[in-house]
């Protein structure tokens, strides 16, 4: 959420801390600032609203009070003061909830005689800074309101909703199958959205007609909305059921920060705060008189009693903080302490923080006020290990073997576009199934791989993975673990070659794991059942030692295409090949990317070297021209060192 | 031209080079399905149902005709704490790495697929010291070289308190040596969960941790584009 610098300096006064330090104690303390974008004689963060206090820190109140309670002090002005407001009743509306449980609390107030026009500048540059489209001051006040205290607001016209017997009436009803309703225009768009409703929302209605004129907690609708001639306003603030709000929400792509907030389970408390705060800003920005409101409130849910002690406190965060250390940082959270012995407080948060809920919810607030940092590292004293991860132990015995075999290990991707078993919600379609064998994938990475076979100085492309795999049965989804061998020798596709490479592996593979193992090569890939093999092989005692080996610093591959030139050349036998190379190569310069060594035979004193040099720009396509330029120049150096060119 | 060796996949190195380090110290290799229930993959790791904390994960679901319950493929490798807390008790010491999927659009730095490293460690009077000791034990390791760990405040469903840790290599010409980095989300294990795998939270307490794997080699070999872990291309692969 964008929070403005200048907004909670209202709340906390002269004891506000600067840019840079308030930044700082809400990232080690509260939550991760995303940066602060510093503004004329002000500033605005984006802060990171953990989950947990979508419920009371969706607003520059409740950041105040946690900058507050970082750093032990009052705050300076708190519209959430410790009794509730008294308002005014009047019996000139009503209220009918009809699903307490869904709404358990719904208030409305009632302001005759307000002047709808622009806000003032004070207000539009506040709402402009957090990101929000200035609409008038009715509107603008009561998002103003949401954002200081977290609670959504909505204002109706009064004189276009229908009285019945001299009063307003409202019901909260849940819908009915048939039900629509005509939600605001969204931002962006100029054409109101009608709403067909099954019966799992819950409505906002109109009394006298029956008529549903706002989807409760997600969106207002378009009836009785405030518009430039408005005179009378109702102001309504009620608490939706969490669950209830998200689903709507979700099932209708609408997510506002009404409905956000709803499905953060605010404090019940809050509406009335909320009521109070708008009508004392209405009046100031509109004018108009406050007439009065209702308050139905159905099912209270007071924050529980919670008893926390000095050891569990400490033996959770490793500290070894004092009764009375713990019981001034639970103060200094807002909570009160009801009861208290030698070993335990027992403490009810402010009404506001429906998260405090357990002695761990308690126990988080002493870690992060009291200071993270100040938990000491201890390594748990060493224990030898319990038992030998089979699965581990035999894939690192597998991969050894293979590699000296010349098989380098890949990990494909579990999706495909086509099988067995297709996904309810995948992103991509052509990623919808999942595998039932790694055949397909290995196949495709020796066609890709052995483009490369020059680029990578291999003689042809040796492939295996060892990976879970899918089947669909008749008790639902059964996976394995397969491991599946790929060769591929010459171009042009499958050669015979390749089965026998593959046999002598899984003959070398049985040998060492000491168990049969029937794989037949088909087309250059073979597939093993890994997990029934394993189940086959005894239980190993102890892990072959980790041998760590040297630092690698990777490099992208380049884009662009690698190209290909032997030369083999006749050199005096004495000559040796590391001095032949070395020439090569710096004649080469850094358009070769790889030098290699093919064929070498001597006769009559004279000794036969055949490489292979293969260029690669990291900037483009090379050129034949540009390449046999630098082979010229090769043939130049070669001759003039008297070898002669085959 | 002669055969030279092959390579291994720097997924699987990093995990066996894990593996090792936490095995000195008594940490159990664990692991479990891939296709997991909803149950073990939300339920069972205090995630309640229709909670905005379902947010954070972006599951795949299989078709419900397919499966006999409602089933995912694991959003995180923590499903194994569950399973193996109801299959032993403490002391508990496991790592998990396994491979995790998010249906989430993929960049350079978010893969559909992924690997994890999970880590619990369940005992009468472990805390988050022990946390923050076992996490730079670790690290000094992988990275070869002493490292620091810090905490800040933050919110996974399966722990409480919840914290979120950076790191900071604090010797060696590394590029990484001398700036804290994010690293990954860890905490104490919520009572709830080790309640409802039968350990009794008022005698035992556990942390647990979870980190990418994949963004663990980002760190250690600059490997700049995590989609090209899952490529089969031995351009990649070779060079490990």
């Amino acid at each position: 959420m964008l929070i403005l610098y200048s907004w909670l300096k209202e709340y906390l006064g002269e004891a506000m801390p600067s840019v840079e330090e308030t930044e700082r104690l809400l990232t080690f303390h509260a939550f991760e600032v995303d940066g602060a974008e510093v503004l004329d004689n002000d500033a605005v963060f984006d802060v990171k609203i953990l989950p947990n206090r979508g419920s009371d820190c969706l607003s520059h109140r409740g950041i105040a009070r946690e900058l507050a309670s970082i750093i032990g002090r009052p705050l300076a002005v708190d519209p959430l003061a410790t009794t509730p407001p008294e308002l005014a009743k009047t019996d000139k509306l009503s209220v009918s909830i009809l699903n307490p449980h869904a709404c358990p609390r719904f208030t409305a107030s009632l302001v005759k005689g307000v002047v709808v026009k622009e806000s003032p500048a004070w207000l539009k540059a506040r709402l402009e800074a957090i990101g929000q489209r200035s609409i008038n001051n009715i509107v603008d006040a009561t998002n103003y309101a949401m954002f200081a205290l977290g609670q959504p607001l909505h204002a109706y016209d009064a004189d276009l909703f229908p009285q019945v017997e001299g009063k307003w009436q409202f019901i909260v009803r849940d819908a009915r199958p048939g039900d629509t309703v005509s939600l605001l225009a969204e931002a962006g768009k100029t054409e109101d959205r009608i709403i067909e409703l099954f019966s799992s929302e819950l409505l906002i209605v109109d009394g006298s007609s029956d008529i549903p004129i706002g989807l409760a907690g997600v969106k207002g609708g378009r009836y009785a909305g405030v518009h430039q001639g408005t005179k009378n306003i109702i102001i309504e603030a009620a608490h939706f059921h969490p669950t209830l709000t998200r689903q709507t929400a979700r099932r209708l792509g609408i997510v506002i920060d009404a409905s956000k907030r709803f499905e953060n389970e605010p404090s019940r408390e809050l509406p009335l705060y909320a009521q109070s705060e708008i009508i004392k800003l209405i009046t100031d920005i509109a004018g108009g008189t406050f007439e009065g409101m209702i308050d139905e409130y159905k099912e209270r849910k007071d924050n529980p009693s919670v008893v926390v002690t000095t050891a569990r406190t400490n033996a959770l965060l490793g500290l070894s903080l004092s009764l009375s250390d713990i019981k001034n940082i639970i103060l200094r959270v807002g909570a009160q302490i009801v009861r208290e012995d030698e070993i335990s407080v027992t403490a009810v948060g402010p009404f506001e923080r429906t998260d405090l809920l357990i002695e761990e919810d308690f126990i988080e607030e002493v870690g992060r006020l009291y200071g993270l940092e100040n938990i000491a590292s201890v390594v748990p004293p060493a224990l030898p290990i319990t038992e030998i991860n089979a699965r581990h132990y035999y894939s690192e015995q597998v991969r050894s073997v293979l590699l000296d075999l010349g098989f380098s290990e890949v990990i494909t991707t579990s999706f495909q576009k086509k099988g067995d078993l297709q996904l309810k919600n995948a992103v991509a379609s052509d990623k919808s199934y999942l595998r039932s064998n790694l055949k397909k994938n290995l196949v495709e990475a020796l066609d890709k791989n052995f483009l490369h076979t020059d680029l990578l100085g291999i003689d042809g492309v040796r492939v295996f993975e060892i990976g879970t795999v899918f089947t669909k049965t008749d008790q639902g989804v059964a996976e394995h673990i397969s491991l599946t061998l790929g060769v591929r020798l010459k171009g042009g596709g499958h050669s015979p070659k390749d089965d026998v490479a593959i046999t002598t592996a899984v003959e070398a593979l049985s040998q060492s794991l000491g168990q049969a193992i029937v794989a037949s090569a088909n087309k250059g890939v073979a597939e093993i059942n890994f997990t029934e093999l394993l189940s086959r092989l005894p239980q190993p005692t102890a892990y072959t030692p980790f041998i760590k080996g040297k630092d690698v610093s990777y490099k992208a591959p380049s884009v662009y295409p690698a190209v290909a030139r032997d030369i083999a050349l006749w050199v005096g036998s004495e000559t040796d090949v590391t001095a032949v190379e070395a020439l090569l190569r710096a004649t080469a310069g850094p358009l070769c990317v790889r030098l290699a060594l093919f064929d070498t035979f001597t006769k009559d004193n004279r000794t036969s070297y055949a490489f292979r040099l293969v260029f690669q720009s990291y900037e483009r396509t090379l050129t034949d021209t540009e390449v046999n330029a630098v082979m010229e120049k090769i043939y130049l150096t070669v001759k003039e060192k008297g070898w002669e060119v085959r | 031209m002669e055969t030279p060796t092959g390579h291994q996949h720097p997924l699987t190195k990093m995990i066996a080079e894990i593996n090792a380090i936490f095995a000195d110290i008594g940490f159990v290799f664990a692991e479990g399905p891939e296709a997991e229930t909803e149950v073990y993959n939300f339920d069972r790791l205090n995630v309640p149902k229709d909670h905005p904390s379902r947010d954070m994960q972006d599951t795949f679901w299989f078709k419900p005709k397919d499966v006999p319950e409602p089933m995912v493929l694991r959003t995180h490798t923590s499903p194994v704490q569950a399973r193996y807390m109801e299959s032993h008790t403490p002391p508990i010491r496991i790592i998990v790495p396994g491979k995790v999927f998010r249906n989430e659009a993929t960049d350079a730095t978010h893969e559909a697929q992924f690997y994890q490293l999970e880590g619990l460690h369940v005992d009468k009077g472990v805390h988050l010291g022990h946390l923050k000791g076992t996490l730079e034990y670790f690290f000094s390791k992988f990275f070869s070289g002493k490292t620091e760990v810090r905490f800040r405040p933050s919110f996974f469903p399966f722990v409480e308190p919840g914290v979120e840790v950076d790191m900071r290599l604090l010797e060696g010409n590394s590029k990484l040596a001398g700036k804290w980095i994010e690293v990954m989300g860890a905490g104490m294990v919520h009572p709830n969960v080790l309640r409802d795998s039968g350990i009794d939270p008022a005698v035992y307490s556990g942390f647990a941790f979870g980190m990418g794997i994949d963004r663990l080699g980002v760190m250690k070999y600059g490997i700049e584009d995590v989609r090209d872990y899952y490529t089969g291309d031995l351009r990649f692969v070779n060079q490990f």
